[in-house]
């Protein structure tokens, strides 16, 4: 079973050395939770990568084909001859392939940012059940740095050293789950 | 905020801002109930009159059959078009100053929108069919028309009223979750559900700011396209005055124009009735003032070059409606237009008047009576003087349409505060980021387990 250790600061940079510190351990990656986004995560914890670019240049890809096949095959099904223009008008159609190229890309985009970012997760359905074993401290939301750090039984005595050297206020036992 | 004497710290924002959602006084029931009773009394009930008897209740008959509903709709549209292109804007060249204000810019947007899409309803006149701009099998074997712009419009405010309620929703979810801590019963179920979960890691925030940078580069070309489509119902025909190439950055500017006088608007109720006065400073008046003088100049600019085209073509069709927008029937309201667009503008200038809560308040509410009037002669003066003499005519709006128009005002209010309550109004975390960092607390001090 995995056991949760979460050290709460109460400045962004102690928390950012503990993270560094639990990583150069060998206890894993560390989570980092705060009010704000913090400056500096990359060069503790490493680069991170996500796929919602993809996913918004597959969307607005797709939006822009479907765009302009709704406005031809529409035209094609229901001919309206106009003066002898032709049935398929390629400026008034880029316009709707334009507009669909944007609604299926920020579509995308939102899709993107929740697969990657894991969002709903079980704290959203905890009104009803707690089934998620995730650490969460609401101090986190106000004005503390919480990291907290999975690890075996016999690594948390460790993790807790580790995290109290960096100059945490306090330590908490995530394992209970939703706080 | 930084460099502040007395700075402000995390908890006194997250307190403030859930302050203002859960604890309500009196006052704001008041004002809840007569922008609701308001909108009923004025909005509704005119236009389920207007449905029982017809369209004929309004006061468009040929050649004005276009009149104060159209003018809503782009009055509105326009109203809708610096809350998010602003926010984007600020966003993407990491404005600080955005952070205060940008979440109830964007609610403005958004419920601009919401009143647009109302007049277009209103306007149609058989509401019951509105589903027939939109392309669905049906039995008729019948398709809309791609190649009119009346469906570029369908087309541009849906994706619009989409991306503007995504990149409100997506910036919220940190502030959801934060309040959510906070909250009991209802309102604690509510924010579950509204901030899915959210824990503030850093993957998620990694996740948010690039998914939140790619919305802001989407919608910034969609806002300027919106407006532009708007131009094109009219430029698109061949009525004098209408059919013009500047007419889409015409719009796009006047509907920033607008907009961003409409945000002054915001920003000084919030700051008076919502006790957010640490947070929405003279700093913000400031600055929307130097960019409302920017527009105010770029509006004046396109209307003097619509006039000296139309005017230099020597054709008749055009300088007859040129000379009748400015000297005809309606002539009092385009010189009320051109004196709160184009001159009390100018007030800008001064630092002093910029910083001036009050003033700015007025010079705002100023600029979008003389947007509306811009709006309204667009429409009522062009259809008013087309090329043939026997088909001039004047256009007045009927009691129906003023009600219906005084309506979408109680309409947009009711829908705001209903916002205030419901979104934290200030992005608590982005101010957060503009106050000072807590700095790390003597190592005697720390330590101990609660666990």
């Amino acid at each position: 079973m995995t056991h949760f250790v979460v050290g709460l600061f109460g400045d962004p940079e102690s928390a950012l050395s503990a993270a560094g510190s639990i990583q150069s351990a060998d206890l894993g990656t560390p989570e980092l939770m705060s009010p704000v986004p913090i400056e500096g995560v990359e060069e503790v914890l490493g680069e991170k990568r996500s796929v919602i670019k993809r996913f918004s240049l597959f969307g607005a890809i797709f939006g822009g084909v479907s765009g302009f096949l709704l406005a031809a095959i529409t035209a094609v099904l229901y001919a309206h001859p106009v003066g002898g223009r032709p049935i398929i008008t390629f400026p008034p159609y880029l316009i709707i392939t334009y507009e669909l190229t944007i609604l299926f890309g920020i579509i995308f985009t939102v899709i993107g940012f929740f697969v990657s970012a894991r969002l709903p997760n079980g704290l959203w359905t905890s009104f009803w059940k707690q089934d998620e074993n995730r650490p969460y401290v609401p101090e986190a939301a106000v004005d503390k740095f919480a990291v907290s750090i999975g690890c075996g039984v016999d690594d948390v005595q460790r993790a807790e050293t580790i995290l109290r050297a960096a100059g945490a206020e306090a330590i908490r036992d995530g394992t209970e789950g939703v706080s | 905020m930084q460099g502040d004497p007395n700075p402000l710290k995390y908890t006194d924002i997250h307190n403030d801002v859930v302050a203002s959602i859960v604890e309500t006084g009196s006052n704001y029931y008041v004002a809840l109930a007569t922008a609701l009773a308001l909108t009923l009394i004025c909005f509704f009930f005119p236009w389920f009159y207007q449905l029982y008897y017809g369209i004929g209740a309004a006061g468009m008959n040929h050649p004005g059959v276009w009149g104060t509903y159209l003018a809503s709709f782009i009055f509105w549209i326009g109203l809708s078009h610096s809350g998010t292109l602003l926010s984007c804007v600020l966003h993407i060249t990491n404005s600080s100053w955005r952070k205060a204000m940008y979440r109830s810019a964007e609610a403005m947007t958004l419920f601009s929108l919401v009143v647009a899409a109302m007049m277009v309803m209103v306007h149609v006149g058989r509401p019951w069919f509105i589903h027939w701009t939109l392309p669905y099998p049906n039995q008729m074997e019948m398709w809309p028309n791609f190649r009119s712009p009346l469906l570029f419009d369908v087309m541009a405010i849906t994706t619009y009223i989409t991306g503007s309620t995504v990149f409100i929703y997506m910036g919220s979810i940190p502030d959801f979750a934060a309040v959510r801590d906070r909250t009991r019963g209802w309102r604690n179920t509510m924010y579950s559900l509204l901030s899915l979960g959210w824990r503030g890691t850093d993957r998620e925030w990694h996740r948010l700011h690039w998914a939140y940078t790619f919305l802001a580069v989407l919608i910034i070309p969609l806002a300027v396209s919106v407006h532009s489509i708007v131009s094109w119902d009219f430029a698109m025909s061949i009525v004098p005055a209408l059919h013009q190439t500047i007419f889409a950055p015409y719009f796009v500017v006047g509907a920033i124009y607008s907009g961003t006088a409409g945000i002054v608007t915001v920003m000084f109720v919030l700051r008076k009735f919502m006790d957010f006065g640490e947070y929405i400073t003279e700093l913000h008046f400031d600055n929307l003032g130097k960019l409302l003088l920017v527009l105010s100049l770029l509006w004046s600019y396109i209307n003097i070059v619509e006039i000296f085209t139309g005017f230099y073509s020597g054709a008749s069709g055009e300088t007859e409606a040129l000379r009748y927008r400015l000297f005809g029937f309606y002539a009092p309201l385009y010189w009320e237009m051109i004196t709160f667009c184009a001159v009390l503008p100018l007030l800008c200038a001064f630092k002093r008047f910029r910083t001036s809560f009050v003033p700015m308040l007025y010079l705002s509410i100023a600029i979008n009576i003389g947007m509306y009037t811009e709006r309204f002669l667009i429409v009522a003066t062009s259809l008013s003087r087309q090329y043939l003499p026997d088909a001039w005519g004047l256009y007045v709006p009927s009691a129906v349409e003023i009600s219906i128009l005084v309506g979408t005002l109680a309409l947009f209010t009711t829908l705001f505060l209903l916002f205030v309550k419901i979104f934290p109004s200030v992005s608590m975390y982005e101010v957060k980021e503009t106050m000072d960092t807590p700095k790390k607390i003597p190592a005697a001090a720390s330590g101990g387990s609660l666990a």
